[in-house]
């Protein structure tokens, strides 16, 4: 609310504001409170969804030990990758003793994506958080369970072992 | 190929249409269009939202219960495939969307039945409350020339012979209120 006021008035109002910033600081809280919650929502929804590029952080549904992953490359497509394509990632977090250490470079295939991806026939899906199944280098995935829904889209990649390991395909 | 169900509006959804968002509960939500789309991002409950079939047969708007939407109910019975059967399928299909375009009609017939009944006496009900507001009561006592009886007559008089004989209910007060307001207007055209 105060970023549209500022953005309203031009350098005066910004420099008026700066100044009481100090007595702001107690009304803001309430104003931010006055804000209804669909509103509060929409805010958060107008996030842009992008490709899963350098930095990403992406969660881990598979047993290799790895929580979660930060993309490094996207093996494919100048833009970033997207959902079904391979990524090399860097272990961010990990569970003691699993397959993979932190700190580990890894690759990995995208099964959820929150991007919206069009599909053979023109309509499109997306998922609700961007995850990730780690593999090796031949595309073998190295945990042995996959958590959560998948793609049909990954048979066209040639990962059927991760098809046959999900418990939901969407 | 499957016709899916919008999540949302509950209309079909033709292959290549809309969009689905998969829950990591693995339960989808499909679309047929970014409208849907935004409105169940926006979090309202289709329950809620006039224009939407859940809204519909919530209230009573469409026809909830009858055995013609049996023919599109979802099977999880896989079906062998037969020729006869799947032409007969395709002959009740036409039949059956017949039948069931024909109750929808009586059903909304019957909902609308008492509507013009209750529109017709709001008005006549507004007519007579507020005819000041096209005359002024006082005006219309304190002298009689205004209300112009010469006019109602020359310009009236053959069709309030007709509506004499032809109405049954041309005693009525409100049919000659009618009259009077048309003869007033009629007044106000000659004099501007």
């Amino acid at each position: 609310m105060s970023a549209s006021f500022t953005s309203k008035w031009s350098i005066v109002g910004r420099s008026l504001l700066g100044s009481l910033s100090n007595n702001l600081v107690g009304t803001v809280k309430t104003t931010h409170e006055v804000i209804p919650r669909s509103h509060y929502n929409s805010i958060f929804s107008q996030q842009q969804r992008t490709f899963i590029q350098m930095r990403t952080n992406l969660k881990v549904v598979d047993n290799s030990g790895a929580k979660r992953v930060m993309c490094i490359q996207a093996l494919k497509g100048r833009r970033g990758a997207r959902l079904g394509d391979t990524i090399i990632a860097s272990v961010k977090e990990a569970q003691p003793r699993g397959k993979v250490k932190k700190g580990e470079v890894v690759y990995g295939v995208v099964v959820r994506a929150a991007m919206q991806r069009g599909r053979c026939d023109g309509s499109e899906i997306k998922f609700d958080d961007n995850a990730v199944v780690l593999v090796n280098k031949q595309g073998e995935p190295i945990g042995t369970r996959v958590f959560g829904p998948v793609p049909h889209e990954l048979r066209k990649k040639k990962h059927l072992k991760i098809l046959t390991l999900a418990e939901h395909i969407a | 190929m499957r016709l899916e169900k919008c999540w949302f509006c509950s209309s079909t959804i033709y292959p290549g249409h809309g969009i689905q968002f998969v829950r990591n509960d693995a339960k989808i939500f499909r679309f047929c269009r970014s409208k849907c789309h935004k409105n169940f991002k926006m979090k309202r409950n289709p329950r809620k939202v006039k224009w939407t079939k859940a809204y519909r047969r919530l209230h009573g708007k469409d026809m909830t219960q009858d055995s013609t939407f049996e023919l599109e109910r979802k099977r999880n019975r896989p079906e062998r495939y037969d020729r006869n059967v799947a032409e007969n399928t395709l002959k009740a299909i036409k039949k059956i969307d017949k039948i069931r375009v024909a109750r929808e009609a009586r059903h909304h017939s019957m909902r609308m039945k008492g509507k013009k009944a209750i529109e017709q006496q709001a008005a006549a009900k507004e007519l007579e409350q507020s005819i000041h507001l096209v005359k002024a009561p006082a005006a219309l006592q304190e002298d009689p020339s205004l209300t112009l009886p010469k006019i109602r007559v020359t310009v009236s008089r053959s069709q309030t012979e007709d509506a004499w004989k032809n109405n049954d209910n041309a005693g009525n007060p409100l049919t000659w209120w009618h009259r009077k307001l048309n003869s007033t207007l009629s007044y106000a055209r000659l004099v501007y």
